[in-house]
């Protein structure tokens, strides 16, 4: 093999999921009715928003790793406490601040609190206790939920303050601006993972949490960060999925953690650790939105798409291995 | 590590304290399965039956199944092991539970389905609005809200299911399509919200909105999926009324959106009565006593008693509520329980 066919078949593995991507796109359009209209794309990109913030947490973790379930949880009970407090219907109790915007930087506060504090319990109880990270987030996952019940008492919260509930109405280039949130946090994470010192070492940890350690890396410290970091993004997920659905409701956000495992998988992530961008993990999560956006068009039966979802998922990670086994054979 | 050991001993002794049942002279106790406590309608439910049950004499329990067959179906076996006064099961999957229901009755404790009808064997009483007739109640809506707009009925709706796997939508679909397939000129597109999640129907609503511009009326099958609709016909710049709206369930979150314009009409489950019929039967179905068939007043609403091969079922009129008719305290949206006691049947 010459060198240039080389690069250029490395190149396209590397960013295999990108083509993939495309080639999804390519055949939607051609195949699915309506698909091809510059509105879909950008409900595409605006339906992945959640996901795609919960899925750069979940990364984080991963690449360190470890594992965080409880990302789910922790966005509804966001979701949950910034509807409470700001939703001036249902369970909502309206709180009105002056002027209008404080509640804008207000409800992102106390939902980036509640995902950093259980973050950081969840952070402390697997690095400082070595408690089983799988455990840990599982029981998280349940009891965050149950906190959300148990606030809600079952019931939703509607009609979010019109200052937050702005950026999920306002476009700017016919995107919403929650969906510009999502870029940006994808660029700004991309960034530090790719040119940090703290990046760096969670490559690093995710590779060899022994050697990490023994070349002076200071591995707890970067991995209850790691985890606080999960659970303040999933937070900020739950803040989008709140003002993406005008409130919240007690089940709201159920479902994520499966997708957002999918997108991270298919994205490039390993699940062993040490391995994975956010670039990749961001084409993941708008390969499933496409997908998604395609079911909806489709008009297919409702009791068949969970399949054709789930094959299609299977597809792409499938074409994930190939890439890897025949990435093996080149090295 | 003394003091934490301590704590925890702390909270385990608060813990069993909160789980120690209190004593009260009852009738007995009843076991409630709720299929989910993730829903309005359930949680209502919950509160309406210990209230209504508390009213004639009886202590009520209640066991979420979280939406899992196996789980309810577990719980089956713990409450029949238990013997209760009688158990109220809203069944997570209607067919599933047909073993435990004939065991608990094998085993002489009444069983009586609430909400969600089971025909397929004998049970000691059922109370339903009936999910085929929401879909019925909601056609007729339908119609009346496209002849306004057209002078006939026609035009284009989207039905927003709620998770495929959950029976309850689909009798609610199936009774909604029957009725609506007399009008050929109504096309209508179905697409699940994946697990009731209303996220999912926003996404739907967002993406039909671009691949069926001309969609005249959308009809969510749970009213807080409306709440993501609505707000997804907001981010698309609609304004309330642009696009026609209703739900089912008549929970609070779609009576605001009512008053708020964005919907048009809910079709009301008549929770408060459903609950109060199976409290005002109680003494009967504990004592195994005969039930009549007739007509009863339950709270105001006429409801018809049959006697069906399944045992003895009453059904209460589902209605529909508009603008004209939100603020009636008797839809349980509105959170105003019934301040009247009610009364067993003699």
């Amino acid at each position: 093999m010459n060198p240039n066919t080389r690069r250029t078949l490395e190149f396209v593995l590397d960013n295999l999921v990108w083509f993939m991507l495309l080639f999804v796109l390519l055949v939607f359009s051609l195949f699915v009715p309506n698909y091809f209209q510059p509105g879909i794309f950008a409900n595409i990109i605006e339906a992945s928003s959640v996901l795609g913030v919960m899925s750069i947490g979940l990364a984080l973790v991963i690449i360190a790793g470890h594992m965080d379930l409880s990302v789910e949880s922790v966005a509804a009970l966001s979701a949950m406490a910034v509807g409470i407090v700001f939703c001036s219907a249902g369970i909502g109790m309206g709180v009105q601040l002056s002027p209008d915007w404080l509640g804008v930087p207000v409800s992102l506060i106390i939902a980036l609190a509640v995902g950093s504090a259980i973050g950081a319990f969840n952070g402390l109880l697997i690095v400082k206790l070595k408690m089983n990270a799988f455990i840990v987030t599982l029981a998280s996952y349940i009891w965050v939920r149950g906190v959300v019940l148990a606030l809600s008492g079952g019931r939703s919260a509607q009609d979010l303050a019109p200052a937050i509930r702005w950026f999920g109405v306002q476009r700017l280039l016919g995107l919403p601006l929650t969906a510009w949130i999502a870029i940006l946090c994808f660029v700004v994470f991309s960034l530090i993972m790719a040119k940090s010192r703290f990046g760096r070492h969670l490559i690093i940890i995710g590779g060899n949490q022994n050697a990490a350690f023994r070349a002076g890396i200071k591995v707890d410290r970067i991995l209850i960060t790691s985890f606080v970091l999960a659970g303040a993004i999933a937070a900020l997920a739950g803040w989008l999925l709140a003002i993406r659905t005008s409130g919240a409701t007690a089940n709201l956000g159920m479902g994520l953690l499966f997708n957002a495992f999918a997108a991270v998988v298919i994205g490039g992530v390993s699940l062993k650790g040490g391995v994975g961008a956010l670039p990749g993990v961001y084409a993941g999560v708008l390969l499933l939105s496409a997908i998604n956006t395609a079911i909806n068009l489709m008009g297919l039966p409702a009791t068949s798409t969970q399949v054709i979802h789930g094959l299609l998922v299977l597809a792409a990670v499938l074409l994930d291995t190939l890439k890897l086994s025949i990435r093996q054979k080149l090295a | 590590m003394k003091r934490i050991l301590l704590s925890l001993l702390g909270v385990l002794a608060v813990a069993l304290a909160l789980l120690t049942p209190a004593f009260a002279q009852t009738k007995g106790k009843v076991y409630y399965l709720v299929p989910t406590l993730l829903d309005e309608f359930q949680t209502g439910s919950v509160s309406a039956l210990e209230m209504f049950l508390k009213q004639v004499g009886y202590e009520m329990q209640t066991l979420n199944a979280d939406n899992k067959t196996d789980v309810q179906q577990s719980q089956m076996n713990d409450v029949i092991a238990l013997k209760p006064a009688a158990i109220i099961l809203a069944a997570v999957d209607f067919n599933a539970l047909k073993p435990s229901i004939e065991a608990a009755m094998a085993a002489g404790i009444p069983v009586v389905e609430f909400d969600r009808q089971i025909t397929s064997t004998p049970s000691s009483f059922t109370s339903v609005a009936g999910t085929i007739e929401i879909g019925h109640v909601a056609a007729d809506v339908v119609e009346g809200l496209l002849t306004k707009k057209y002078g006939s009925v026609k035009g284009k709706i989207l039905q927003v299911l709620g998770d495929p796997g959950d029976p309850y939508t689909l009798d609610i679909q199936k009774g909604f399509e029957e009725k609506m397939a007399a009008y050929p000129d109504v096309k209508i597109i179905s697409l699940p919200a994946m697990q009731w999640e209303a996220s999912n129907a926003g996404t739907i609503v967002s993406d039909q909105l671009l691949a069926n511009p001309d969609i005249d009326l959308i009809f969510n099958h749970a009213a807080h999926l409306s709440v993501a609709a609505a707000a997804s016909l907001e981010a698309a710049g609609k304004k309330p009324g642009d696009i026609l709206m209703l739900s089912s369930n008549g929970a609070p979150v779609g009576l605001d959106l009512i008053r708020k314009g964005w919907m048009q009409a809910e079709v009301e489950q008549p929770l408060y009565a459903q609950a109060a019929a199976v409290a005002m039967f109680m003494d009967k179905i504990v004592n195994h006593q005969e039930i009549k068939a007739g007509e009863y007043d339950v709270l105001g609403l006429k409801s018809t008693l049959t006697i069906e091969a399944w045992g003895p079922n009453i059904k209460i009129p589902g209605a529909a509520i508009t603008l004209e008719n939100v603020d009636n305290p008797a839809f349980w949206g509105n959170m105003k329980p019934p301040t009247e006691t009610i009364k067993s049947v003699e």
